[in-house]
């Protein structure tokens, strides 16, 4: 399972980097992105549901591998 | 096709707002759209996706026409590209990186508000602490000095008071507000070109430094500043203010933020959610618009009602539930889509310094007796007139 966030659909509310702070790091801009090519290790699946469900623009979602 | 005179209408300026504002937004909720004194407003979350985050139809650039503003509106009167030009060079200076450096200088700032309010054992909290660190805040980031608090306050309200007036109007008062704004403007008028290559480490400093084509004129950066004393000092103090209430009338929430500090930043998220500052935020379609299957011709006024938005029960369980243990909170008090509160982060860094820095000195408290908060109401924000609190005095 990976993590994406669509770069088209953020416009840089920053509670990602927030609640996922191992999965999410912020750019100048203030834009979330995620950390290598978006891997959940196992024990971080509350933190990138955490990032999926309080993200005001629905930028943040689930991919299968 | 949902005929026009189906739709439920809300006399907005009627709504029990400045008693209880969880009455007055859940008196919206009658329809996902309803019909306004000037227009129309969406009050789901689904209707605010599809306002906010599409401005073609929804367009800013009429939509802030009742301000009569004299200068641009940069970046929230244009729509994109232009407003997306304006963005890419302003968001930098407003990401978390960029403005967590001043958060031990607003720190020390807001200690050196509350110690004396502390060892006194009462305040107006509206008054002494909501409506005074904002605009230090807002000196502090662009590199003025603090001495000019009070000269800033009073240019505030006065460039505000005319967005009900009009620059147009001739009353003694409002030709009053006239020459405030006046003042204000020949101020930064003055203020850009000395800052401008200067090299100045200060927010509007390296701003002006931006080089072509990145680089505003100075209209355009005058605009920018009169819009961050229209759109980040009032919107911090009425959140601030309407957030204090709530924590003094909820003792029980309000022991759990002491108890687990670590607790405030989704604090500071809940309160927002709940009592929005700037909970209407206006469009004007373009073109034919449709919303929940209403068909809109041009030229009509689309509200987005924050408040209700964010007490949607298909997103939020309990909505008008304080809960600072919210699994999900994605609430759009900072409004979505390309226009997106660019003070976001900075508002955030101030809430949680003073929610923070205050009940570290201040944990207890209750609001006077005889005292009830009051909402400034009809008005296009939310806040409270004054919030008059009372406790023990800390130790000299």
């Amino acid at each position: 399972m990976k993590l994406r966030i669509d770069g088209a659909t953020c416009t840089g509310h920053g509670l990602c980097y927030s609640v996922a702070p191992h999965l999410i790091e912020d750019d100048e801009q203030g834009y979330g992105h995620v950390f290598g090519d978006g891997v959940i290790p196992d024990n971080q699946l509350a933190e990138a549901r955490a990032a999926v469900a309080n993200c005001p623009e629905k930028a943040i979602s689930f991919i299968d591998d | 096709m949902t005929t026009a005179d189906a739709i439920p209408q809300i006399d907005t300026d009627a709504l029990p707002m400045g008693d209880s504002r969880d009455q007055a937004w859940r008196a919206t909720q009658v329809a996902p759209l309803i019909a306004i004194a000037d227009g129309y407003a969406v009050t789901t979350r689904r209707g605010a996706e599809a306002v906010l985050k599409h401005p073609d139809p929804f367009s800013s650039a009429k939509a802030f026409d009742m301000l009569q503003s004299p200068v641009p509106l940069v970046p929230i009167a244009y729509d994109p590209p232009t407003q997306t030009r304006y963005r890419h060079i302003l968001q930098p200076f407003f990401s978390p990186r960029v403005i967590k450096p001043m958060e031990a200088e607003l720190r020390r700032q807001v200690s050196a508000l509350i110690d004396p309010i502390a060892r006194r054992g009462h305040c107006d909290f509206v008054g002494e602490v909501a409506q005074i660190f904002p605009i230090q805040a807002f000196l502090t980031f662009f590199g003025l000095p603090l001495e000019m608090r009070d000269q800033f306050w009073g240019w505030k309200n006065a460039v505000i008071g005319l967005t009900g007036a009009g620059f147009a109007a001739e009353s003694d008062a409002a030709q009053e507000g006239i020459k405030k704004a006046l003042e204000m403007y020949t101020y930064f008028t003055e203020l850009i070109p000395q800052r401008r290559g200067a090299g100045g480490d200060d927010v509007l400093s390296q701003i002006l430094a931006k080089q072509p084509p990145d680089d505003l004129t100075d209209p355009e950066a005058v605009g920018l500043c009169f819009l961050f004393v229209l759109a980040g000092l009032d919107t911090v103090t009425d959140t601030l203010g309407c957030g204090m209430q709530r924590l003094a009338e909820c003792p029980d929430k309000r022991q759990e933020i002491i108890d687990d500090p670590a607790l405030i930043p989704a604090a500071v998220e809940e309160l927002v959610r709940l009592d929005p500052p700037a909970p209407f935020i206006p469009r004007v379609t373009s073109a034919d618009a449709e919303i929940e299957s209403v068909r809109l011709p041009p030229e009509t006024r689309v509200s987005t009602y924050l408040g209700a938005a964010n007490r949607d029960p298909a997103v939020f369980e309990n909505p008008h539930d304080i809960d600072f243990h919210r699994p999900e909170n994605p609430h759009i008090s900072f409004g979505m889509g390309p226009h997106r509160c660019l003070g976001s982060h900075l508002a955030r860094l101030e809430l949680g310094i003073l929610y923070e820095e205050w009940h570290k000195r201040i944990p207890h408290y209750r609001i006077k007796p005889g005292t009830t908060p009051k909402v400034h109401w009809p008005r296009g924000t939310v806040g409270l007139e004054s919030l008059h609190l009372e406790f023990d005095k800390a130790e000299e």
